[in-house]
């Protein structure tokens, strides 16, 4: 991993709400970490209907999470990685995947039930999650305010979050 | 908090607007002449900004230099660049002894030496260029060219405006001006522009120049980490104090391709002038009340000041007609 590589956080570009087949790649790798319930890689796997190479894997233990660099450090070039998996599951393979040489537009990540944001409070560097819809939130290292800004840096893994002082803010 | 004194060195940012037109955001970066490539500046305010720089640096490490381990090569290239700079620009206040690698560097300003072997960061305490950048009053930001874009590898700064080392270590040109609103008339955003162009013209040897300005009350840097300390200061203007709180903030900026790394080097010379000191030179008042009357509201929003910009331009009109009355 070097400073600039992709990180995922809750608006990243990997992240989609349905898989859509990469006719320009070689062979499509599907990476299934939730219960098959909720799985959506049966309708994925009718749409690839024979047209292209593709390998299932099926994970449902800490093992098979160990040996995942393993699995992605063997693939050739040409080969698209779809994951599906809660945002924490998905967070250790998409992380394993970029070390693993895969661009971000190599990767299509569904995510099950919630994503996680997260703010860094520029009075103290102190990161911590918050809710999806939040625009404001109280640092709990500094106990400051912080408006939650759009920008996110992947060198600190979160959104901007500019302190301001209650007591002062315009009534407009 | 300090003012520039000698008018004849304040980089007055409208120089080039023409009389009777108003400012708007243009590409307008400046190729530097030969024989005027530097930016080691001497002003008489030298001592109490060095004094203040390095008081930053010191009680806040964290916010004010940031860098990245595999940095070290080319910022030796830059603290190289920047002796050489001092050294022929005014050989009366610096010096440089050289043996083979071992250099002297000597600051009679400061009455301040520097010993160290160039390219052996275990000869110094502090990173070459947070050593070297310690006797200039300019902030220094480099940017390495990596997939067609600049990513900020290495920053000292102590007068920030909307920036930080800190949070925006890390970033490409593009996120860096993420909140930039502007796009050019064909639509493209204004910052991509500006990146392209500084891609393709700064060139070894070939350094350009731009100047950026802006309005501040009351207040030194104004960097996210103490927003919640200047923002409300902001409200504090009124037509009667803000020839005293009010500055016209100007940055003037250098860009080097350092010909070693092909990073490119940002030096950022931020200067201030108080409202009330814009009446030593008429023109000047004049103008900066025109432009300052006629500011775009997304303009003023971008840049910070529209809590203060009624009480500004407030005062300025009163000091146009005041000034008028004397010199009729």
């Amino acid at each position: 991993m070097v400073y600039n590589s992709p990180v995922l956080f809750d608006q990243s570009e990997t992240i989609v709400e349905s898989f859509t087949v990469r006719q320009d790649r070689r062979k499509l790798l599907i990476i299934s970490a939730v219960s098959k319930d909720t799985d959506i890689i049966k309708p994925f796997i009718y749409d690839i209907n024979g047209l292209k190479e593709y390998e299932l894997i099926e994970m449902n233990d800490e093992l098979q999470f160990e040996n995942i660099s393993e699995i992605l450090d063997r693939q050739k070039m040409g080969t698209q990685l779809y994951i599906s998996a809660k945002w924490d599951d998905a967070g250790k393979i998409f992380t394993a995947a970029i070390e693993a040489g895969f661009s971000e537009d190599e990767i299509q990540t569904h995510i099950s039930g919630e994503k996680r944001r997260y703010v860094y409070c520029l009075k103290c560097y102190h990161l911590q999650e918050v809710e999806a819809e939040e625009t404001d939130t109280i640092c709990h290292h500094c106990q400051i305010s912080l408006e939650i800004g759009p920008f996110f840096s992947r060198e600190r893994k979160g959104y901007i979050g500019y302190p301001y002082n209650p007591a002062f803010v315009p009534t407009t | 908090m300090y003012k520039s004194t000698n008018l004849d060195l304040f980089s007055y940012p409208f120089q080039t607007i023409k009389e009777g037109t108003n400012y708007r955001y243009s590409n307008d970066l400046r190729k530097l002449e030969k024989g005027q490539q530097d930016c080691v500046v001497i002003t008489p305010e030298y001592k109490k900004q060095i004094i203040r720089k390095r008081e930053l640096l010191k009680e806040q490490p964290d916010v004010r230099f940031q860098s990245y381990p595999h940095t070290m090569e080319m910022q030796w290239e830059v603290a190289e660049m920047l002796i050489t700079m001092a050294v022929e620009r005014y050989p009366e206040h610096f010096q440089v002894e050289k043996n083979g690698n071992h250099w002297t560097f000597h600051n009679f300003i400061l009455n301040e030496t520097e010993s160290f072997i160039l390219g052996d960061a275990s000869s110094i305490e502090l990173e070459p260029l947070d050593l070297i950048g310690r006797h200039f009053a300019t902030d220094f930001v480099l940017m390495v060219h990596r997939d067609d874009n600049l990513y900020l590898e290495v920053a000292q700064e102590s007068y920030a405006a909307l920036f930080s080392p800190h949070w925006n270590k890390g970033m490409s040109f593009d996120e860096i001006h993420g909140p930039v609103p502007f796009v050019s008339r064909t639509g493209v955003p204004l910052a991509e522009r500006v990146r392209n162009f500084l891609l393709r013209n700064v060139l070894p040897g070939e350094p350009w120049t731009r100047i950026n300005w802006n309005l501040m009350a009351n207040r030194w840097d104004v960097n996210y980490e103490t927003l919640d300390t200047w923002g409300p200061t902001r409200s504090l203007v009124t037509p009667e104090n803000a020839g005293k709180l009010v500055r016209l903030r100007v940055e003037e900026q250098f860009f080097y391709r350092m010909p070693r790394s092909n990073a490119i080097l940002f030096v950022l010379n931020t200067q201030f002038l108080p409202m009330e000191d814009l009446a030593l030179r008429p023109a000047w008042l004049e103008q900066t009340y025109s432009i300052l009357s006629d500011i775009p509201k997304p303009m003023a929003d971008y840049k910070g000041f529209t809590p203060f910009i009624e009480p500004t331009v407030e005062y300025l009109k009163n000091l146009v007609e005041k000034v008028k009355l004397q010199t009729n």
